[in-house]
C-alpha cells in the first residue's frame, strides 16, 4: 500500500548561541556572540501506512518535536525529503495541512476567552466545511468527547481534560487523513487519559485516521500503538512492533524467590543475584538460555522455597534500555 | 475567475469571523480600557499642548504657526489611530514566535500574513483615533482648511497611504522577530521614530534626517508632504510633479508590497531555522 | 540578607545584558527622542533669539541630553513587575520569599539601572556628544550637587511607581494604572518642556506636587539655573518628597497586606 508519510534522510541543523556564565560572559557574548551548529535531526528515515498509530518517543531533546514541525511544514529540513499524502509539506503546505490535525498539549488553539464553540466556527471557516459535514461531524465529536457538557464554556473555565477534549475536536473538525499528537495527555488524570486515548482508538478505527503520537507516557504507547519508533540523538534507534521491541532490547527475565530459612549457597551458574532483601532474593536470566522453569526446578533442589514470582520485562524496561545504550 | 471570487470569498468570511471574535474577546474585560482611555488622550492631548507652550514663548517653528502645526499633529495622529486599529499584530510576531501561536498559522491552509493581521483587530486603538481627530479638526479649523469634495477625496487617498507606509514599516521591523525571537524594543524604536517624523513638521530637522525620511523610509509622506500641500506650505526642498499629497497612497501601496517581500524572506528563515 | 539582594540585582544585571538586541534598540530610541526635541529646540530659537527665560539654546540641549539619558537609566519596573505578578497569579509566591517583596523589586530595579548605566548612559552620552558636543555641567559644583539629586529623583520616582503598582491590589480590572502615571510624569516632571516655559498657573500648582522634582530640580542644577543655595532647598524638598511617599507606601502596603492575606490573593 502507498504510504502515507515517507521520510527519507531526513536532517535538521540550526545554530545555538553560546552562553557563557559570569558577568565577564554576559559582557562578552553581548559583544562578540558565538555561535555553533547542531544537528537536531540527523538522517532519520521512515514510512507510515495508512491506518497506523505509530509512537514517536524519545528523551528530551532527541528532535521529536523539531521531525513533526517538518512533518507539519512548520519547518523546512536542511536536507532530505517529505511526503505526506504524496505532497512535500514545503513544496506545497496549504494541500498538506488541509490533510492534517495537529494537537500540541502544552498549547491550545482555542480561544481562552471565548466559548469553545465559536473555536469551531472559526475552524469552520477557515477550512471550508460545508455546513452538512460540520453538523455531522461535531455531532460524532461531541458523541465521542462529550462535548455537549462544556461547548458554551468558555475555554479559560475548562478543565485540562475537557480543554484537550476541545483541542482535539478542533484538529478533527475538517476530516484530516493524518493526526499528529504532540503529548497529547499530558498533566492529566487518569480518566481523561482514558477518554482521550479512546477517542484516538475510535478515530482510528472508524475514520482510518493515521495516528503520530509523541509521548512520555508509556501507558499512551502501550494501550494505543502499534509501532514504535524511537529517536536519540536525532536519530533513529529501534523501528518495530512493540513486542518485538521488548524482546529485543531486554531479554532478561527477573525470578524473585522468598525462602522459609536463611541459606549459604545462593547461586545458580545461569542466574545472576541483582538483589537481595531478607529472605528475598532476585534472580536475572536470561530467556534464550534458560525457561523459568528450569530456573526454579533447579533452585527448588538445594532451596527450601517459600514463595515465587517471574517478571516479565515491560516497555519502560525496554525503553530505559534503549536510552542507556545511545 | 471563478476560482478567484470563491477564494475571496472565503477570506472575506474568515475575516468577518476573526473581527466578530476580536471583539467579543475584547468585551470580556471592558474596564480593562479604562488606563487605555485616560492614558491615551493625556499623552496626544499634552503632546499638542507643549507645541502651543513652546510656538507662544519663542515663534513659530520653521514657519509653522500652531493652526499648522496642529493640523500636522492631527492628521499623523489619525493614520497612527487606523494603523492600530487594523495592524496591531505587527507588533507582537516575537510573542506569536515565542509562545507558538505563529506555528499554529502555518498549520491552516491559507495565507499566513492574512491570518496574523486579520486575527486581531484592535478595536481598543479607536481611542488613539478619537484625541486625532479632535486635533486634527480643531487645526482644520484653526488654519481654514477647506472642506470640498476634491479635498476630502484627497484625505481619504492620505489616510489611507499613511497607514499602508506605517504598516510597511512595522511588517518589515516584526521580520526581524523572524531572526531575533524578540523585537519589542524595535517597536517602540519605530513608534518614536514615527511619532518624531509625523506630528512634528519635518523641516525643522537638517538635511540629512530630511532625505532619510523622504526617500529611505518614506515616513515623510505620511502627513508632512500632505500637509505642505494643504496648507500651502514650503516643503523646504523637495519638489515633485502632481500634487505632493497624491503621491502618499502610491508610495504607500509600492512600500507594503515590499514589505510583502520582506515578510516572506524572514518566514524563509523561520521555516528553515528552527529553534 | 544584603547578599539576598545583591544576588537579585546581579540577577537582572545579567538578563539585561544578555539581550543584546534589545539593548541597541533602546539606545536607538532614545537617540532618535533625543535628536527630535533638539532640533526642536533649534526651530525654537532659530533666527536670532538669544534667550527666553534666562535659559539659551546651549543650556536647553544639554538639558534635553541629560533628560533622556536620565529617563533611559532610572528603570522603574516595580509597577509592572506587580501588574503582571497578579495578573498571572505568582504574586503568592513572592509573599512567601524570607525578604520583603518591595526590597526585592528594588534589588531588581537596581540592578536594572546598574546595567543600563553601562549599556545605554554611555553610548547615549557618547552619541549626544559626538552630534552636539559635550553636554558640560555649568560648574563642578553643579556636577557635585547634580549626583544626589538625581538620587533623590530616583527614590521619588521609584516610590511612585511602587505606589501605582499597589493600586493593582486592589482595582486589577483597571488595566495598568502604571502607564497613566507615566504620562502624568513626563509632562509634568519638566522632562520634555521645562516647567518655566509653562503658564504661571501650572507652575504655581506644580511646585506643591512631587513631579518637578524628578527631572527640572537635577535638570536645573545641572545647568545652573538653580543656584546652589536653591539647590539644596530644592534637595531638601526631594527628601520631604520621598520620606512622605514611603510613608504612604509603608502604610498602604500594610493595608494590602492584610487584605490580599485575607482574601487569598
Amino acid at each position: 500500500m502507498e504510504a502515507v508519510i515517507e521520510v527519507n534522510e531526513l536532517v535538521k541543523e540550526y545554530m545555538v548561541a553560546k552562553k557563557e556564565s559570569g558577568l565577564r560572559g554576559a559582557l562578552k557574548s553581548l559583544l562578540f556572540p558565538e555561535k555553533t551548529k547542531v544537528k537536531g535531526v540527523d538522517g532519520i528515515s521512515f514510512s507510515i501506512a495508512p491506518g497506523e498509530i505509530v509512537g514517536y518517543i524519545g528523551p528530551n531533546g532527541a528532535g521529536k518535536s523539531t521531525t513533526i514541525k517538518m512533518l507539519t511544514g512548520i519547518l523546512h529540513p536542511t536536507s532530505g525529503s517529505i511526503k505526506v499524502c504524496g505532497i512535500s509539506p514545503q513544496a506545497d503546505r496549504k494541500a498538506v495541512v488541509r490533510k492534517l490535525g495537529v494537537v500540541f498539549g502544552q498549547r491550545t488553539q482555542l480561544y481562552w476567552d471565548l466559548r469553545l464553540g465559536e473555536s469551531f466556527e472559526l475552524l469552520r471557516r477557515i477550512y471550508q466545511i460545508d455546513k452538512t459535514t460540520y453538523e455531522e461531524n461535531l455531532a460524532v465529536l461531541s458523541d465521542v468527547l462529550k462535548l455537549n457538557e462544556f461547548i458554551d464554556t468558555p475555554v479559560r473555565q475548562l478543565s485540562l481534560g475537557q480543554r484537550m477534549r476541545g483541542d482535539l475536536a478542533a484538529a478533527m473538525l475538517h476530516s484530516p487523513e493524518v493526526l499528529f499528537l504532540d503529548e497529547p495527555t499530558i498533566g492529566l488524570d487518569a480518566d481523561a487519559k482514558h477518554a482521550i486515548r479512546d477517542f484516538i482508538k475510535e478515530m482510528n478505527r472508524n475514520r482510518g485516521v493515521t495516528v503520530i503520537l509523541t509521548t512520555h507516557d508509556l501507558d499512551d504507547v502501550e494501550q494505543l500503538c502499534s509501532r514504535l519508533v524511537v529517536v536519540n540523538h536525532g536519530k533513529v534507534v529501534e523501528d518495530g512492533p512493540i513486542e518485538s521491541l521488548i524482546h529485543k532490547l531486554t531479554p532478561h527475565r527477573l525470578l524473585v524467590v522468598e525462602l522459609q530459612h536463611p541459606c549459604d549457597d545462593l547461586s545458580h551458574p545461569a542466574a545472576e543475584i541483582i538483589k537481595r532483601d531478607g529472605l528475598k532474593i532476585w534472580y536475572q536470566f536470561e530467556k534464550q538460555r534458560m525457561t523459568a522453569a528450569e530456573l526454579i526446578s533447579d533452585l527448588s533442589q538445594k532451596l527450601p522455597i517459600q514463595d515465587l514470582s517471574v517478571k516479565e520485562p515491560d516497555i519502560e524496561d525496554a525503553i530505559r534500555e534503549v536510552y542507556k545504550t545511545t | 475567475m471563478q476560482k478567484m471570487v470563491s477564494s475571496i470569498r472565503h477570506y472575506v468570511s474568515v475575516a468577518a469571523c476573526f473581527a466578530r471574535l476580536a471583539i467579543q474577546r475584547q468585551l470580556e474585560y471592558p474596564l480593562f480600557l479604562f488606563s487605555w482611555l485616560l492614558m491615551i488622550p493625556i499623552q496626544y492631548f499634552s503632546g499638542i499642548w507643549m507645541l502651543k507652550i513652546i510656538v507662544d514663548r519663542f515663534q513659530p517653528l520653521n514657519g509653522w504657526d500652531f493652526p499648522e502645526l496642529t493640523f500636522l499633529y492631527g492628521l499623523g495622529l489619525i493614520s497612527h489611530g487606523i494603523f492600530v486599529v487594523f495592524f496591531i499584530n505587527t507588533w507582537h510576531i516575537d510573542n506569536m514566535v515565542i509562545n507558538g501561536a505563529f506555528d499554529r498559522l502555518l498549520l491552516r491552509p491559507m495565507n499566513v500574513f492574512f491570518q496574523l493581521v486579520a486575527s486581531y483587530v484592535n478595536f481598543i486603538g479607536l481611542i488613539d483615533c478619537i484625541p486625532g481627530i479632535i486635533i486634527f479638526i480643531y487645526g482644520c479649523q484653526l488654519a481654514g482648511f477647506e472642506w470640498t469634495a476634491f479635498n476630502i477625496v484627497k484625505l481619504l487617498l492620505v489616510l489611507l497611504g499613511g497607514v499602508f507606509i506605517r504598516a510597511a514599516l512595522f511588517i518589515s521591523l516584526g521580520t526581524i522577530a523572524f531572526w531575533t525571537k524578540r523585537n519589542a524594543s524595535m517597536v517602540s524604536f519605530a513608534l518614536a521614530m514615527l511619532e518624531r517624523g509625523t506630528m512634528y513638521p519635518l523641516s525643522i530637522y537638517p538635511n540629512v534626517i530630511q532625505v532619510l525620511f523622504t526617500f529611505l523610509i518614506p515616513i515623510g509622506f505620511i502627513s508632512f508632504y500632505p500637509a505642505v500641500e494643504f496648507l500651502g506650505k514650503s516643503s523646504g526642498g523637495l519638489q515633485l510633479p502632481l500634487s505632493l499629497a497624491l503621491w502618499t497612497p502610491a508610495i504607500g501601496i509600492v512600500c507594503f508590497l515590499l514589505s510583502q517581500w520582506v515578510f516572506r524572506i524572514g518566514m524563509k528563515s523561520y521555516e528553515s531555522a528552527g529553534s | 540578607m544584603l547578599q539576598a539582594y545583591w544576588y537579585i540585582t546581579k540577577m537582572r544585571l545579567l538578563t539585561s545584558l544578555a539581550y543584546r538586541f534589545e539593548v541597541f534598540a533602546s539606545v536607538g530610541t532614545n537617540l532618535i527622542l533625543m535628536l527630535a526635541s533638539v532640533f526642536l529646540w533649534k526651530a525654537a530659537y532659530g533666527g536670532g533669539i538669544q534667550q527666553v527665560n534666562t535659559l539659551n539654546l546651549q543650556d536647553l540641549t544639554t538639558y534635553t541630553i541629560l533628560s533622556i539619558t536620565l529617563s533611559s537609566m532610572f528603570v522603574c519596573g516595580v509597577q509592572d513587575t506587580i501588574y503582571y505578578k497578579i495578573r498571572e497569579g505568582q504574586i503568592v509566591t513572592d509573599f512567601y520569599r524570607p525578604i520583603p517583596l518591595f526590597a526585592c523589586y528594588l534589588a531588581d530595579d537596581l540592578g536594572g539601572m546598574l546595567s543600563a548605566l553601562a549599556n545605554k548612559v554611555l553610548p547615549l552620552l557618547l552619541f549626544a556628544s559626538l552630534f552636539f558636543g559635550i553636554p558640560w555641567p555649568s560648574s563642578a559644583i553643579s556636577l557635585l550637587l547634580f549626583i544626589p539629586s538625581c538620587l533623590l529623583s530616583y527614590g521619588i520616582l521609584w516610590l511612585l511607581s511602587a505606589l501605582v503598582g499597589l493600586i493593582a491590589f486592589w482595582v486589577m480590572e483597571l488595566g495598568n494604572m502604571g502607564i497613566v502615571k507615566d504620562s502624568i510624569v513626563r509632562v509634568l516632571s519638566g522632562s520634555i518642556v521645562p516647567l518655566w516655559f509653562f503658564p504661571e498657573s501650572v507652575q504655581t500648582v506644580s511646585k506643591f506636587l512631587p513631579f518637578q522634582y524628578t527631572y527640572q530640580t537635577p535638570l536645573g542644577i545641572y545647568i545652573g539655573t538653580v543656584g546652589t543655595k536653591e539647590a539644596l532647598a530644592a534637595m531638601g524638598i526631594q527628601a520631604v518628597w520621598i520620606a512622605f511617599l514611603f510613608i504612604l507606601l509603608a502604610a498602604g502596603w500594610k493595608r494590602t497586606k492584610t487584605k490580599t492575606l485575607i482574601q487569598g490573593g
